[in-house]
């Protein structure tokens, strides 16, 4: 029944030094990848059990939803549809001048994007490890670096894909950085992660750099992983640290990213990868 | 109890323990969902150490790992770690009440907690120690319902 002090604590350090060990070949190698792309696959039916609660969840919410608000909140649908297919014209008038500006300019043609709706399937449990697996996978085309963005903004890349599931890495992880843009003056910079679904940071800026409170973010498009112009954040504080050789700005990622349950998965035309699921 | 049945019980327990892990939550509420994972092993070292020891830690460590997509290594060392606290006193820890057992469990999950973050920090990650006692108190709350739980299989399987 009583454990023996010396032969627990042998075993003890035997474990330890394999866990360092198992923890440097991590940090230096990719030697386990194999291990854990082979867990990532085996894993989803669990997550898939795991996400059962919040669907009966929804369902329920569903059932026991008058019917009357059903009905007021597909006419609030309705109406926003037409007020957005309403901008979106304009917004293809605007496209074809651009387009027809572009040509005058001998500048490159701008790529449209395609999108194909995904649902999330499992959330990292971590709270320093911000990834999440969603339902589509190779069978849809999906790709190592693909972005994808919630109804509000960008909410971060694939990082692996399989068979009928993909894990995504998103923007608030700590060892992610996106090219951004002021909206406001076009000032570029990077957005970093900071494991806080909250938060992002800007680096690099310099104290007399043109940002402010409640600048919007868009992305830049440059590195050529994320297409120009979509939303990332916009910033919340500017702080001048003293001592500090550059600005301290915090950014409030635009995605939902721990709520959203629907995300579309972009393609842009270079991807030559669509297929016919996307719309 | 058979002994099938009995490990059909571990199997089901741990299952069960990784799926309310891996249950979505929100970013206000992660902070203070319990730590399942280590519950049931904090729980299985106590009522069975002769069954799941430091091995048994280690191997659970290396699942979470996978799972969580964590470095490699950094689970089986936390495990182990904490795993081998109830080890150590699992002969004594028997005949605590379960009290006594929560203010335990509610040490060694603090304790784990602030050496998770340690390491994160090691590796660069930004971490706010704020948060540590909030699973640890979550998981203390649950923790008289494994204990009952665990309490039932060791008087049928001592």
């Amino acid at each position: 029944m009583f454990a023996k002090p010396s032969s627990t604590i042998r075993k003890v350090v035997i474990f330890f030094l394999i866990a360092f060990g198992m923890m440097t070949i991590h940090s230096y190698t990719n030697w386990f990848s194999s291990i854990e792309k082979f867990a990532d696959r085996s894993i989803r039916p669990v997550y898939w059990i795991a996400n059962i609660p919040p669907r009966l969840g929804g369902w329920a919410d569903l059932r026991s939803t008058d019917r009357s608000v059903i009905e007021k909140e597909n006419l609030r649908l309705k109406q926003e549809s037409l007020i957005y297919r309403g901008q979106l014209q304009r917004m293809a008038e605007l496209a074809a001048e651009n387009l027809r500006l572009r040509l005058l300019l001998n500048a490159t043609e701008l790529l449209t994007d395609s999108i194909l709706v995904t649902e999330v399937i499992g959330v990292s449990p971590s709270p320093k490890s911000h990834t999440l697996s969603i339902d589509r996978g190779l069978q849809d085309g999906v790709y190592v670096g693909q972005p994808i963005l919630d109804a509000e903004g960008l909410m971060g890349q694939i990082i692996s894909v399989y068979d009928n599931h993909s894990v995504a890495l998103l923007i608030t992880d700590n060892t992610h950085a996106i090219p951004v843009q002021v909206l406001r003056n076009g000032m570029r910079s990077i957005a970093e992660g900071t494991s806080d679904y909250n938060n992002m940071q800007l680096r690099f800026l310099s104290p007399t750099a043109d940002i402010r409170e409640g600048d919007e973010l868009v992305s830049s498009g440059l590195g050529g992983r994320f297409p120009p112009g979509y939303p990332v954040g916009s910033v919340l504080s500017v702080e001048k640290i003293s001592g500090e050789k550059f600005l301290e700005v915090n950014v409030r990622p635009a995605a939902e990213i721990d709520r959203s349950k629907h995300l579309l998965l972009v393609f842009t035309s270079q991807d030559g990868r669509r297929n016919g699921n996307v719309q | 109890m058979t002994s099938m049945r009995y490990y059909l019980i571990v199997i089901f327990s741990l299952i069960l323990a990784l799926v309310l892990q891996l249950i979505p939550t929100s970013a206000i509420l992660l902070p203070w969902k319990p730590n399942f994972l280590l519950l049931i092993v904090i729980g299985w070292v106590i009522f069975q150490p002769n069954q799941w020891g430091i091995g048994f830690a280690a191997f659970i460590g290396l699942l979470a790992d996978l799972v969580f997509r964590s470095p490699l290594g950094l689970h089986v060392f936390l495990f182990v770690f904490i795993g081998a606290v109830p080890y150590l006193l699992s002969g004594w820890l028997i005949y605590f009440s379960v009290i006594h057992r929560s203010v335990l469990v509610f040490i060694l999950i603090i304790f784990s907690e602030f050496l998770r973050n340690f390491m994160y920090s090691v590796w660069g990650v930004p971490v706010d120690y704020g948060d540590v006692p909030l699973g640890a108190i979550s998981s203390a709350l649950i923790w008289p319902l494994i204990d009952r739980f665990l309490l039932k299989v060791h008087k049928k399987h001592r």
